[in-house]
């Protein structure tokens, strides 16, 4: 049996209806208690992806670690439509440099 | 008696010729200055003599006299609130006599011979008392009531028995119309005192400190031993178990060590009110000080002394207490005339014979049924601080105590550096009557206690595993739930463990309110667990305000107990609304 997982994005309005057209579950919020509750939501209810703006996820940093523990949900940071705060891609040079030692990037 | 000649001095130790009369372990009296020694040796007529006063000036040919005796302390009403050498002479008297510090061969009577005791008699003519019997009793001080006992190995019918004022040398009773009976007995200090039958000691020793008590608690009746570096606190440890013990009688030997420390005996102890009986805890202790700078032979009797005074107060039938410190400086003395006897030292130049001197004394405690037709139940307790150089217990010293004592308080530099007091390494301190302890908890106390405090030891354990990661890799790459168990364990040892022993409330802490204490900070753990596990955030638990209430909840009057209680309440109700409000609630 193949398990399916759902993808979801979480963002300001502007930012993220466009992934609607993908068929990607959207959530909006515009402030962190808000979408703190709806990252762990989504965490409980299947989720196997979901991406999160900068701007939003600089504002839950705890919540944003809580789950780079676990395999899943890859909590994903995308920059929004405001450009980016380029956390997102830090966070991936971070990883690279712990996986294979040096910035290969 | 025949006058022995002296023939070799080498410090406290002194061989004298011609002393075929004496007997090993006779006290003497050596040159005309008349200094108490005592025969340690003896070969063909030549006795070598361990004198308890300074030898300067003493030479060969100076007279030696013997007396008989062994060397006795006398029992009897004055015992209490005095201070005595290490061959119980009083040292108030001394300085009434010679001023400050001690001047040789003065003569004192150890017990006050002009002092009247007021002696209520409680026999009649006609009855038969044997061995240990009470025959009357004097109001000593207003805590403790001295019971006059029948000499050991004296019986008879009463004949004739007095009441009213009386020093401890009048007659105040007869035994078949010919034994005349006093206030005061002598009794041999080398010798234990014997009694009818030694008993399992199963009723724990409050000491009021929540480590000793909660986690390694000693039997009343029970050995235990402190050791400890330099400056980790055994000197404190050793005066908060004096102040606060449970006992009736406590004797406090200061052996070899400062002076100073017993200037904090005598100032602080007046003044501190025993709230059971709103009398000061002088009124129940008695004090023998032989510090640094006094005669070391005298060191290596203050010990047996102190021992036999409380085996002198068990016999009445009281629980009795005495704390020795430092048991190494009395090994020092044993070990400095072993040197000068020539005898084959053992590891690091103590004699052979330490392992079995520090088993006969520590074997005088226990708790057992004291001689006398009334089967009065008395026991001793016996604490002994241990100062092993470097803090290293592989020395023969700790190692010879380690091998009688059943309960080990390990202090640790590390924690006084940390300013963790008191400094007791949880880790490999221990006790051996655990069990019984635990029995009597259940029955008496809560009878959750014992897995109460099995559970906090095994996270305290589990704490020290925890560290070693933390120090390799760092806090954050633990899970959440090990960082909580750091968190909660800090709790442990912060809120619990640590203890004032200068707050006015904290130093001191009953059974109930460790309980109470216990249970609050193991609370915390299983709520946070119970809110981690429902996704409650770890940064929210850490940040509970309540969490500050638990810190403080050390300071809570022991008559406000239920405070304890409110502020688990408290802590439920703050989880349960952390729950509520961050946590994802199962659908």
């Amino acid at each position: 049996m193949i398990y399916m997982f759902k993808v979801g994005v979480i963002g300001d309005k502007d930012s993220v209806l466009a992934f609607k057209a993908l068929g990607v579950h959207v959530f909006t919020v515009s402030e962190g208690d808000e979408a703190r509750k709806m990252v762990d939501t989504m965490a409980r209810d299947n989720y196997g992806v979901i991406f999160i703006t900068e701007q939003i996820a600089s504002l839950i940093p705890d919540t944003v670690e809580r789950y780079d523990k676990e395999i899943i949900p890859a909590v994903i940071l995308i920059p929004s439509n405001q450009g980016t705060l380029d956390i997102g891609m830090r966070r991936i040079n971070e990883n690279v440099e712990k996986a294979v030692g040096s910035n290969i990037l | 008696m025949k006058v022995g000649k002296i023939i070799k001095v080498s410090g406290p130790l002194v061989v004298a010729e011609g002393m075929d009369e004496a007997n090993v372990y006779d006290v003497v009296q050596v040159s005309d200055n008349r200094l108490v020694g005592e025969i340690i040796e003896m070969r063909g007529d030549r006795a070598s003599i361990q004198v308890y006063e300074e030898t300067t000036g003493i030479g060969p040919g100076d007279p030696v006299y013997t007396t008989g005796e062994p060397l006795s302390v006398e029992l009897g009403p004055g015992l209490l609130e005095a201070m005595f050498d290490g061959i119980q002479r009083p040292l108030e008297e001394f300085r009434a006599k010679s001023g400050d510090f001690m001047t040789r061969g003065t003569k004192v009577y150890n017990l006050n011979r002009e002092k009247k005791w007021d002696f209520k008699p409680s026999v009649k003519v006609g009855d038969f008392v044997d061995e240990g019997d009470v025959i009357g009793t004097v109001q000593e001080t207003p805590l403790i009531l001295h019971r006059v006992l029948v000499p050991i190995g004296v019986k008879g019918t009463v004949t004739g028995i007095e009441e009213g004022e009386f020093t401890v040398v009048e007659d105040i009773c007869v035994l078949d119309g010919e034994k005349k009976l006093q206030m005061m007995q002598k009794w041999p200090v080398r010798k234990g005192r014997p009694y009818k039958k030694k008993l399992n000691p199963d009723v724990p020793l409050l000491t009021g400190q929540r480590v000793i008590d909660t986690f390694f608690p000693v039997a009343k009746g029970g050995t235990a031993a402190i050791p400890g570096p330099f400056g980790s606190g055994k000197t404190v440890v050793q005066h908060q178990l004096a102040k606060w013990a449970d006992t009736e009688i406590v004797v406090y030997v200061g052996c070899g060590e400062r002076g100073n420390e017993m200037t904090d005996v005598l100032m602080e102890f007046p003044e501190i009110i025993d709230p059971a009986t709103g009398e000061s805890l002088m009124k129940r202790t008695v004090l023998i000080a032989n510090t640094s700078n006094m005669p070391v032979a005298a060191r290596e009797a203050s010990i047996y002394t102190g021992i036999t005074l409380a085996e002198y107060f068990r016999d009445m039938g009281y629980s009795v207490a005495i704390m020795a410190d430092s048991t190494s400086r009395w090994a020092e003395a044993l070990r400095e005339m072993s040197g000068r006897l020539e005898e084959m030292p053992g590891d690091e130049g103590y004699p052979a014979y330490l392992a079995s001197r520090a088993a006969e004394f520590y074997e005088r405690a226990g708790k057992v049924i004291c001689k006398g037709s009334d089967n009065r139940e008395g026991a001793i307790t016996v604490i002994g601080a241990v100062s092993p150089p470097g803090g290293d217990i592989s020395e023969p010293v700790s190692q010879a105590t380690l091998r009688i004592v059943k309960v080990f308080w390990g202090l640790d530099h590390a924690l006084s550096y940390k300013r963790h007091f008191p400094a007791i390494n949880w880790l490999n301190s221990y006790t051996l009557y655990q069990t019984k302890m635990d029995q009597w908890m259940a029955a008496n106390i809560d009878k959750d206690f014992a897995k109460n405090r099995a559970k906090a030891m095994s996270l305290l354990q589990e704490e020290a595993s925890l560290q070693e990661i933390v120090r390799l890799v760092g806090r954050d790459s633990l899970s959440y739930e090990d960082q909580l168990k750091l968190e909660a364990t800090k709790s442990i040892r912060e809120d619990y463990l640590q203890q004032n022993a200068f707050h006015e409330i904290d130093t001191f802490c009953s059974h109930e309110k460790q309980n109470k204490m216990l249970k609050l900070v193991l609370e915390f753990y299983d709520l946070g667990m119970k809110a981690l596990e429902n996704g409650v955030y770890l940064k929210d638990i850490e940040k509970m305000p309540v969490r500050e209430k638990i810190a403080r909840s050390k300071y809570i009057d022991e008559a406000e107990l239920d405070k304890i209680d409110e502020i688990i309440k408290e802590l439920n109700e703050s989880i349960e609304k952390l729950i509520q409000e961050g946590g994802i609630l199962d659908a």
